[in-house]
């Protein structure tokens, strides 16, 4: 009985905790086509998998039922529009099943452990399952397990989504508050942004449930654009921690490069590759919350923060900058500065060297709490458009976590 | 009098623009160990001491739903195929092969035509899109215009054939078969079926 008590709180702890991944074989059957047509390399999005998931899961300009090569299943012929409301609207389902496979294993080596090297297969494995229903909805989901200090941890959220067009979306479910989500991220580990804690433990890495209004749109002569998003979410769990709810906002604009939601007007060029994508764009973002945590007064904290994403060519420079101000009752309020700086160069298509510095000051006030900074230098191998290696080095530079070096190659393949 | 004469004169045009003595070459082939028979490329590769003209229109290859159409196109030597990006999504032809200087003709959007003209006969390059991996297609560049396509169920039809006894060559990206000598005759048509296999 205790075992299944066990069992059952620490699933309960991973749905809170456990964020996800995005990268979806089932798409690649959906269009037949290369996982490398969305992805610069999965998860990470390049310009057209950005305008694919801004258009709702979709092709471009309305094009998506003549991209799709696999037949949908007719849940209501087109004529029971005319019905209405005698009816229910007609729809469609996927043609064959939507779900993929995303395995993650690793071998891990921890400078300060006293097991130093260790083989951790798997390390995750994630049942993704994604698509769209009809003309204006669409799904993402999955289910996960992960191996977290030998304990199995589940999750399994999913989001539900409106798409009443590429400028209007309502999401319901996992959102996306994090401004450094999965699917920008190349490296296994998470930006410190996404990683750094509150006071009493919230970070913007788990996944947050609520609702969402965002959309996306095309820019001066159909190229770059905007993207904003707007949420309200329980901040902690499936079920809120607090009786406060969280908001949040980000808004992006990209100058040059293909547009936000698509379309080839203007995209002349003498060069191409899916990994180019001739841009810059900054953002900037906002998080207001309140996280409880067991035997501690609620914290009410607010975050704001920007970012830059520069493409030229085969380089990728990256950057984001994050405050936030932490209050609890009773003792002083903590101000706490977070960034990164990251470097991606694509040697070879299937070879692409990174490097990230990260610096994060959890007090910015006290001198007595040390920052922590460290250089993150990687290299990723794309065996086959599914299969990829990652070879990762995180070297801390700060005196207090100086020999905490980790090193890990980590396989990654989708089905 | 007038109406006869221009008839008579239209007749006489036509009937010197087609060879006075051509035959068909016709036939099926079967392909073993692929889905369908189709997209082999039946030709004769060159014809000693004679040349012939280069097209003055353009060859033609779509890029459609992400697929190149069609997927493989005989050419003569010295003919300019244009690609045309009929998709709402960006493509790229290149092809690797240094028969073709290993070009690449960048990206375009939807609706605009890139061009390559093709001039070392005997090269069969093939063709793809840098930006969507799955995309394939070949241009075989030949010495003559005697050339057909299989249809998925085999069938091809090279017409209009100058008389004379050629060796008849087939090509397939996967599959392989032997060429046979041919006679065609001054009229009418001559039978050649392939078996092709891995």
């Amino acid at each position: 009985m205790n075992r299944i008590l066990r069992l059952f709180a620490v699933t309960l702890i991973a749905v809170v905790l456990v964020e996800v991944g995005y990268a979806i074989p089932s798409f690649s059957r959906k269009y037949k086509t290369s996982c490398s047509t969305c992805h610069y390399a999965a998860p990470m999005l390049n310009g057209f998998g950005k305008a694919f998931k801004n258009n709702g899961y979709r092709y471009p300009a309305g094009t998506d039922p003549e991209m799709t090569k696999e037949e949908p299943v007719s849940l209501g012929s087109e004529g029971y529009k005319k019905v209405w409301p005698e009816a229910i609207w007609p729809s469609d389902i996927p043609g064959t099943s939507p779900l993929s496979i995303w395995g993650i294993g690793r071998i891990n080596y921890a400078a300060m452990n006293d097991v130093k090297w260790e083989f951790e297969f798997p390390h995750e494995v994630e049942i993704l399952y994604a698509g769209t229903i009809g003309e204006n909805f669409s799904f993402f989901g999955e289910l996960e397990f992960e191996n977290e200090d030998n304990q199995n941890e589940i999750m399994y959220p999913f989001a539900l989504q409106y798409d009443w067009s590429p400028g209007l979306h309502i999401r319901a479910g996992m959102v996306h508050a994090d401004p450094t989500p999965n699917h920008l991220k190349l490296t296994r580990n998470h930006y410190n942004i996404a990683s750094f804690r509150s006071r009493n433990r919230w970070r913007f890495r788990d996944e947050q449930i609520g609702l969402e209004v965002w959309g996306a749109g095309n820019g001066s002569g159909e190229r770059g654009g905007y993207t904003y998003r707007a949420g309200v979410v329980n901040g902690q769990g499936i079920n809120d921690m607090n009786k406060e709810k969280d908001i949040y906002g980000k808004v992006t604009y990209k100058i040059g490069g293909l547009g936000e939601t698509g379309g080839t007007a203007g995209a002349e060029s003498q060069t191409s590759e899916f990994f180019i994508d001739n841009s810059v764009t900054v953002g900037g973002f906002f998080y207001k919350g309140t996280a409880s945590r067991a035997g501690f007064n609620d914290e009410d904290f607010t975050i704001f923060g920007g970012d830059v994403d520069y493409w030229y060519d085969r380089f990728i420079v990256n950057g984001a900058l994050m405050f936030m101000n932490s209050g609890m009752p009773g003792i002083p309020e903590r101000k706490s500065m977070v960034y990164y700086l990251q470097g991606n160069h694509v040697i070879y298509p299937w070879l692409i060297g990174l490097i990230r510095y990260e610096w994060e000051d959890a007090d910015t006030d006290q001198d007595a709490v040390k920052p922590v900074n460290a250089f993150i230098p990687g290299v990723t191998v794309m065996a086959r458009a599914n299969v990829k290696l990652v070879l990762e080095f995180k070297m801390f530079l700060d005196d207090v976590n100086k020999k905490n070096d980790t090193f890990t190659l980590q396989m990654n393949f989708g089905l | 009098m007038n109406r006869i004469k221009i008839v008579v004169s239209i007749s006489l045009l036509f009937l010197l623009s087609q060879p006075l003595f051509a035959g068909d070459i016709k036939g099926k082939v079967k392909a073993k160990g692929v889905k369908h028979s189709g997209d082999a490329v039946v030709y004769i590769e060159k014809i000693d001491g004679k040349t012939f003209d280069v097209p003055k229109d353009h060859a033609k290859m779509d890029q459609k739903n992400l697929t190149f159409i069609p997927h493989v196109l005989p050419v003569l030597a010295g003919t300019t195929v244009d690609y045309l990006n009929s998709d709402e999504v960006l493509h790229n032809v290149f092809s690797p092969e240094t028969c073709v200087d290993k070009f690449n003709l960048g990206t375009w959007p939807k609706g605009q035509i890139r061009s390559y003209t093709f001039k070392k006969s005997g090269c069969i390059p093939v063709m793809l899109c840098n930006v969507h991996p799955e995309m394939e297609a070949y241009v075989i560049v030949l010495e003559t215009p005697y050339h057909g396509v299989t249809a998925k169920d085999g069938t091809y039809e090279i017409k209009d054939v100058l008389p004379g006894k050629y060796e008849l060559k087939i090509w397939h990206e996967k599959l392989k078969g032997a060429s046979v000598v041919v006679e065609v005759p001054e009229h009418g048509e001559v039978v050649v079926n392939f078996d092709i296999k891995r």
